[in-house]
């Protein structure tokens, strides 16, 4: 363990030793400064990140021995459901961010909403009426919509007339609705304890024979019709939004707002229905990840967790690009899995100091254009 | 003649003098909850809840004074509260029951403590701002709340540390109990609100309105950024670990379930809704979050125990506050309360006026 440690605090300041020694003595004979520092520093953090990959694997290895890989593949395997999750909250976060110029930490809570709903709708439909991927994916369908219904609602009446505060004004305004939501979903729904079943019951699985035949791993791993499920309507969904957004009117005016809401709307924009639209897509998406978390006990902090890791990925992405967050959201639990596997129940603050490092080095995200400050 | 009327007037405008005084307010708001409390120890019929809700409404208030140099001065937006509190906490907890350390050592640990975290955090927003900063320091209180759960040789992992209040001082154990502990408490917010009164108006205070408003401006006028943001960090970390000692001892429990999001989020709204910039603002706003939930709510007695029952309905009530106070009255409600006071004082002179023209008559000559 402590090998572990002394070795990132040494491959950390040699990193920067080199970076430093780069700066002073090279970055003088080229012509386009900005950028060349800014491309050296993503050369650093990609060669950071693959060897806190490798010290993981030899961390790994003494742990485990011959079947470190295996088992590295096997967490990564288990971290799929969270992948779906943490992508589509992202994804909703940075949508909101891009057209109403504010981190929503409500997010969570009308993810939770759509899975109260969703619950509910379990309990009405009956559970034995329909087959199990029907009911539920009839439960997310509903939630989802309620949550989009919510967004729309939360940005009819409380955003949309907040445009001309302060962006820290407007945060703690979604740190209000946070407050009033995780105080109203109990009255509304009731204490009683709600579940939601998983898509497919935890027991049906898939071998992945193609990877051992391949000679890829050398164990029988399986992964759960769950999560195939999960990475199928995430795919989906988030292939449909991005081509919405790069595709249709709709998508430009998102674009244009984003650019500069007043002058989109100058333009002729309709930048209300734009907002609106895009609370009601972060609050459907959420939906959908609420209920693919397949809770086992519903309550106001469901989706705490999930929203702290979301934001983390936009900031590591960087939120000015769409990209970014995802390819933040792609990497963190599969990371989390591996750290998991080196050093037991400290992921969770290992991760994150990894991921503050990233950020320290570059405060626009890995992906993010730096936007010079006018005074 | 005017001497005489000077002597006259002279016990008047002694009184008049101490009543103006900035800190006669903060002196009698920590006499009124040391009348509590002694009413209480004489054994008037207070009820218990109630009192250990007034104690833990002081510590809130604490932590919000420091949160207020942070985001009504400095204009930095943290959520790091509450790991910063539970360090405290965890810091008595640890050296009094395991450690038998002495009182004052254990203060000049927090302050080393806390001076440090705070040079993290303000080093961090130098390159973190705005938006980002609040994520960030909200990614290290997740941090802090996971080295509580899982440095299980300190903090004992789940289930928490019991605090006997058995403290050493001067070699001796001595047994504190709640009241002493609430006197302690009410002592200490009374120099505290001192303490930040003076650094509010100091060059300090006005640097990091400065900062608050414009950064460039500021450090054109040639204030130094990185200084007083780390000063900012370091005196809102001291305050709030403070607060975690005293939270310690009042609750006399420490578990890392205390010290989540919604935490951060409570003092927010505290001190958002009374008004970040004005002393008394926080108090209103922390009696109004919590004193009134603490006190008079959770009462069983209180509306048949209907509050009780359904502690949902405050947690929506303070939510909703937030959000009308950010809308629609900027300055926080103290500023209502002031803006209403003027209009009733210039009503009250107009009226006056009115009555004496109408008793004796207009000035003709």
């Amino acid at each position: 363990m402590g090998a572990f440690w002394l070795e990132l605090v040494i491959v950390t300041l040699i990193l920067f030793v080199v970076y430093s020694f780069f700066k002073i003595f090279f970055l003088k004979y080229f012509s386009n400064k900005t950028r060349v520092k800014s491309i050296a520093i993503n050369i650093m953090v990609v060669i950071a990140l693959f060897y806190v990959f490798i010290i993981i694997y030899q961390a790994a290895k003494v742990k485990y021995g011959e079947s470190a890989f295996d088992y590295m593949v096997f967490q990564v395997i288990n971290q799929i459901p969270n992948i779906a999750i943490l992508t589509l909250a992202t994804t909703a976060i940075v949508l909101i961010y891009k057209t109403s110029r504010t981190t929503n930490f409500a997010q969570s809570m009308m993810a939770t909403f759509g899975a109260y709903f969703a619950a509910k709708t379990i309990l009405f439909i009956g559970e034995d009426r329909w087959s199990q991927t029907t009911t539920i994916l009839l439960a997310m369908l509903a939630g989802a919509l309620v949550a989009f219904l919510l967004g729309v609602f939360i940005d009819a009446v409380i955003i949309r007339y907040s445009r001309d505060k302060t962006p820290v004004g407007k945060q703690m305004i979604t740190m209000g609705l946070v407050i009033i939501l995780s105080g109203g979903m109990p009255i509304l729904f009731g204490t009683n304890p709600l579940s939601i079943a998983k898509i497919v019951p935890a027991s049906e699985k898939i071998e992945l024979a193609f990877l051992k035949n391949i000679g890829f791993i050398s164990r029988d791993l399986f992964i759960t019709k769950h999560s195939l499920y999960a990475l199928l309507i995430t795919v989906g969904l988030l292939g449909i939004l991005f081509s919405l957004l790069r595709f249709t009117k709709w998508g430009l005016g998102v674009r244009a707002t984003a650019s500069n809401e007043r002058v989109a709307s100058m333009m002729g924009v309709n930048t209300k229905l734009i907002t609106a639209l895009s609370w009601g897509i972060a609050g459907f998406l959420g939906g959908v990840a609420a209920v693919i978390m397949a809770p086992s006990d519903i309550g106001p902090a469901l989706m705490v967790s999930t929203q702290v890791n979301g934001f983390i990925a936009a900031v590591m992405g960087s939120f000015t690009s769409f990209a970014g967050p995802l390819i933040a959201g792609i990497i963190i639990p599969p990371l989390r899995g591996l750290l998991v596997s080196v050093v037991g129940s400290w992921n969770i603050a290992v991760l994150y100091a990894i991921i503050l490092a990233v950020v320290l080095v570059k405060p626009e995200g890995l992906f993010g254009k730096k936007i010079e400050k006018k005074v | 003649m005017t001497y005489e009327k000077h002597l006259k007037n002279a016990f008047k405008n002694k009184v008049m003098s101490i009543i103006k005084h900035p800190y006669f307010g903060f002196l009698v708001i920590a006499a009124l909850m040391l009348f509590i409390q002694l009413l209480r120890i004489a054994g008037v019929d207070i009820p218990i809840s109630a009192l250990r809700g007034f104690g833990k409404t002081m510590i809130y208030i604490i932590v919000g004074l420091g949160f207020s140099i942070l985001l009504g001065y400095g204009g930095l937006a943290s959520l790091g509260t509450a790991g910063f509190v539970g360090s405290g906490a965890y810091i008595l907890g640890y050296f009094t029951t395991q450690q038998g350390y002495s009182v004052f050592l254990i203060i000049i640990i927090t302050i080393i403590f806390a001076v440090i975290l705070g040079t993290i955090i303000g080093f961090i927003s130098l390159r973190i701002e705005g938006m980002y900063l609040a994520i960030i320091t909200l990614a290290i209180a997740q941090i802090i709340n996971e080295v509580f759960k899982n440095w299980t040789s300190v903090t004992n992992g789940n289930d928490g540390i019991l605090v006997d209040n058995k403290l050493v001082i001067f070699n001796q154990f001595i047994q504190f109990n709640h009241n002493t502990i609430f006197i302690i408490i009410a002592v200490l917010l009374f120099f505290i609100m001192v303490v930040t009164f003076n650094i509010m108006k100091s060059p300090t205070g006005r640097a990091l309105l400065t900062m608050r408003n414009s950064s460039s401006a500021a450090q054109a006028m040639g204030i130094s950024i990185f200084k007083f943001r780390l000063l900012a960090f370091i005196i809102s970390t001291i305050y709030a670990m403070f607060a975690g000692i005293l939270y310690g001892s009042y609750f006399r429990i420490v578990t890392p379930t205390d010290w989540t999001l919604s935490f951060s989020l409570l003092i927010l709204a505290a001190v958002i809704v009374g008004g970040s910039r004005s002393i008394y603002g926080i108090i209103l706003g922390s009696f109004l979050v919590f004193g009134l939930d603490l006190v008079v709510l959770q009462n069983r007695d209180n509306f048949g125990g209907f509050f009780v029952e359904h502690p949902d309905i405050t947690i929506m009530f303070n939510g909703l506050l937030i959000i009308l106070v950010i809308m629609f009255y900027r300055g926080g409600l103290i500023r209502l309360v002031n803006t209403t006071y003027l209009k009733l004082k210039k009503l009250f002179t107009k009226y006056y006026n009115k009555w004496r023209v109408y008793r004796y008559g207009t000035d003709t000559e």
